[in-house]
């Protein structure tokens, strides 16, 4: 077999089929997936989630994942965000002619273990193969279906004055990691993707309190723009404190060198959550105690006064404004 | 910096000031940034009032020099290559990105030296580099000429706009009680110069960027003005020493000499800019390609040539928040994250 994706592996032929037996079959093998048209499935007992995301970061490959990884997390946290336990996903290709074959296995590796990780089951796909420049690499869409347990209602409209506002890590990670790995900047720091898959971050916050009142994904606008989404669709305040934010002393760095607000730099790996005050410490005990959230931190609360704004108490204990979000973020980052 | 023995801190200094008006220009455009990041004027008391001067060069860069580049773009074919902010800067008809979306091919670019790298990965191409700033960053476009007269390079040239801080300083010397100088430029610069401002009457003290640098100048401002003499302090001892860089320093007196420049909003000021030693004329694209004398059109409505000077604020202009914004700037003061009128719209007066 050929060691790069040709126009023939996407023609439906025999050619095809390989490329599907040797890539994705193998690596995303469950009872689900069939040679069949369509998965047959059984819905959830409970109310369902569904969403879809598509994918096309540049490169493909960074430090701490790749695009294949990233499709799963994207996903699999915005089910998460709705408190919803993810069941099943499908997922699109569509594969740049001369696309090497071994990137291609690495992304599917990636795209199984993060399944596994969190318990969801590929269960249908589909292949394209597009001409040499039509896109860049590999571009891939994921569609994912979750059960949200009775008594979970998250969502960005129910923030309320006086919750606690938390983040799961420090943040702007996946952002300034792609900045760096263009390499426009010739800025040499050692930064990796927070790009993770979140569910059982969520799924133990569930099993402290089903009162969560927002969950949302900093992915590209960063913790910033979610603060603003969450202060609009609420209609309150939010208000934080610049310090209590956590960002790794390489972020800062490059963010100082750049002029940039890591507030605004994208996560893949990281959640915005609103809690009544009353939970939010043993919220963020829990929190400290699971996988990719050991770095929780409280970073505010939400507040009557300056509705639909987010407010700042800055490193000299003055108050400012955290500007709204813009529209100069960096392109394809997820 | 020299312990005036006073215990208060900073803040307290700066809150409690109770002396009169007392107006302060920073004329950096990252001191206008931190400033507004770190909310710092929601600490000053109403008799200090703090103006962010002509330091962003972006800002100060005329309409003119925009329309120079799309000309050459045009009519030259040539590749601009240029720092990311300037391509939304308005022209008189349009802006770089204007031009670009036309079809003009207009590189975005993170130091001069990138340019010549380009040039020289694109022998087939006439690359303009778009040669802006003060003090901090002429040394740099000094350098890439430098390196591509090492190259060989015929393809490379640079359209210069760069200015030199001092004839603003008198220039604007009315409007303001005490300057905080821009610690880069000191840095390269040295503070031979503002010992000699005092002499003219001039006051200032040179500023770090931190929190605590920023503080801490302020309250030296404010400290020394209440002495009643003009004065020098450099509040920036880590960075910036009486000699400056004495490297770029040779590197611009060898390849560069002053000329007049012209200013948004402040107009020409005499011996204000730095342009290419004859020498050099075939890296200085106004001679390689005999740019015609190009006059810029700014809006009439926009203020920002006042903003710069402190006579208004940037709320006072008509345009501001409405027809200008940051995704849509008018004036040059809305473009970079650096620019007044830009920092007021983004962190709104609390």
């Amino acid at each position: 077999m050929s060691e790069t994706v040709t126009l023939a592996h996407g023609a439906g032929g025999r050619q095809t089929s390989e490329l599907i037996d040797r890539v994705f079959k193998s690596h995303f093998s469950n009872s689900d997936l069939t040679a069949d048209d369509a998965a047959v499935l059984t819905p959830p007992a409970g109310r369902m989630a569904m969403t879809t995301d598509g994918f096309i970061v540049s490169p493909a490959f960074f430090a701490g994942g790749n695009i294949g990884k990233l499709s799963i997390c994207g996903t699999v946290n915005d089910l998460s965000c709705m408190g919803a336990k993810p069941l099943y996903l499908t997922c699109s290709f569509v594969i740049e002619e001369g696309f090497e074959m071994e990137k291609l296995e690495q992304i599917a590796d990636a795209m199984a273990k993060t399944a596994a990780e969190c318990g969801v089951r590929i269960v249908a796909g589909d292949t394209k193969v597009a001409g040499k420049g039509q896109v860049d690499g590999v571009f891939i869409t994921t569609t994912g279906v979750g059960e949200i347990p009775d008594g979970v209602e998250t969502s960005g409209a129910k923030a309320k004055p006086g919750d606690v506002i938390l983040v799961t890590g420090d943040i702007g990670r996946h952002g300034c990691t792609i900045l760096l790995e263009r390499e426009d900047f010739g800025i040499d720091a050692k930064v990796t993707s927070d790009c993770a898959p979140l569910w059982n971050c969520v799924k133990a916050m569930l099993e402290v309190t089903k009162d969560i009142h927002v969950i949302r994904d900093a992915t590209r606008g960063g913790v910033g723009t979610v603060l603003y989404e969450i202060a609009g669709q609420s209609n309150v305040g939010v208000k934080i404190d610049s310090e209590k934010v956590p960002v790794e002393p390489q972020v800062k760095g490059v963010c100082r060198m750049l002029g940039l607000e890591p507030l605004y730099l994208a996560c893949e790996g990281r959640l915005v959550v609103v809690v009544p005050r009353e939970h939010a410490n043993e919220v963020l005990t829990t929190l400290k105690n699971c996988k990719y959230s050991e770095g929780a931190a409280v970073i505010g609360e939400i507040t009557k006064e300056h509705a639909k704004s987010v407010v700042m108490t800055t490193e000299i204990g003055s108050q400012t404004m955290l500007p709204r979000p813009g529209g100069e973020l960096l392109p394809r980052i997820c | 910096m020299e312990n005036t023995g006073d215990k208060r801190t900073a803040r307290e200094i700066i809150t409690g000031y109770t002396g009169p008006k007392l107006r302060i220009m920073e004329v950096c455009g990252t001191h206008t940034h931190e400033i507004f990041r770190l909310g710092i004027r929601a600490l000053l008391p109403k008799n200090i009032e703090l103006i962010s001067g002509p330091g962003c060069p972006v800002c100060v860069t005329p309409t003119g020099y925009i329309d120079e580049a799309i000309w050459l773009a045009k009519e030259k074919s040539a590749t601009i290559c240029t720092f990311g902010d300037l391509v939304r800067v308005p022209g008189s008809s349009k802006s770089l990105a204007g031009e670009r979306a036309e079809g003009g091919h207009i590189q975005v670019v993170y130091s001069p030296l990138d340019a010549e790298i380009y040039a020289k990965e694109h022998p087939g191409e006439q690359v303009v580099f778009l040669s802006v700033g003060f003090e901090t960053t002429t040394p740099a476009s000094c350098l890439a000429v430098k390196q591509a007269i090492e190259d060989g390079l015929d393809n490379f040239s640079i359209l210069t706009a760069n200015k030199t801080m001092p004839s603003a300083y008198y220039a604007l010397k009315d409007s303001v009680d005490v300057y905080l100088y821009p610690g880069h430029v000191n840095a390269i610069t040295g503070t031979k110069l503002c010992e000699s401002l005092v002499a003219d009457g001039i006051s200032g003290v040179v500023a770090g960027f931190t929190a605590k640098e920023l503080m801490t100048a302020l309250a030296a401002a404010i400290i020394k003005s209440q002495e009643g003499k003009p004065f020098f302090v450099n509040a920036y001892p880590r960075v910036v020493t009486r000699e400056g860089s004495r490297e770029a320093q040779k590197i611009v007196a060898d390849m560069m000499e002053p000329c007049d420049a012209q200013w948004r909003g402040l107009g020409v000021i005499k011996n204000s800019g730095m342009k290419l030693r004859s020498a050099y004329g075939l890296y200085d694209a106004r001679c390689k390609y005999q740019i015609p004398a190009i006059e810029g059109h700014e809006n009439p409505a926009c203020r920002c040539g006042e903003v710069l000077q402190g006579k208004c604020k940037s709320s006072d202009c008509p345009l501001f928040g409405k027809n200008c914004t940051p995704e849509h700037p008018v004036g040059a003061c809305m473009v970079s994250n650096e620019g007044a009128c830009s920092a007021y719209y983004s962190y709104a007066n609390m």
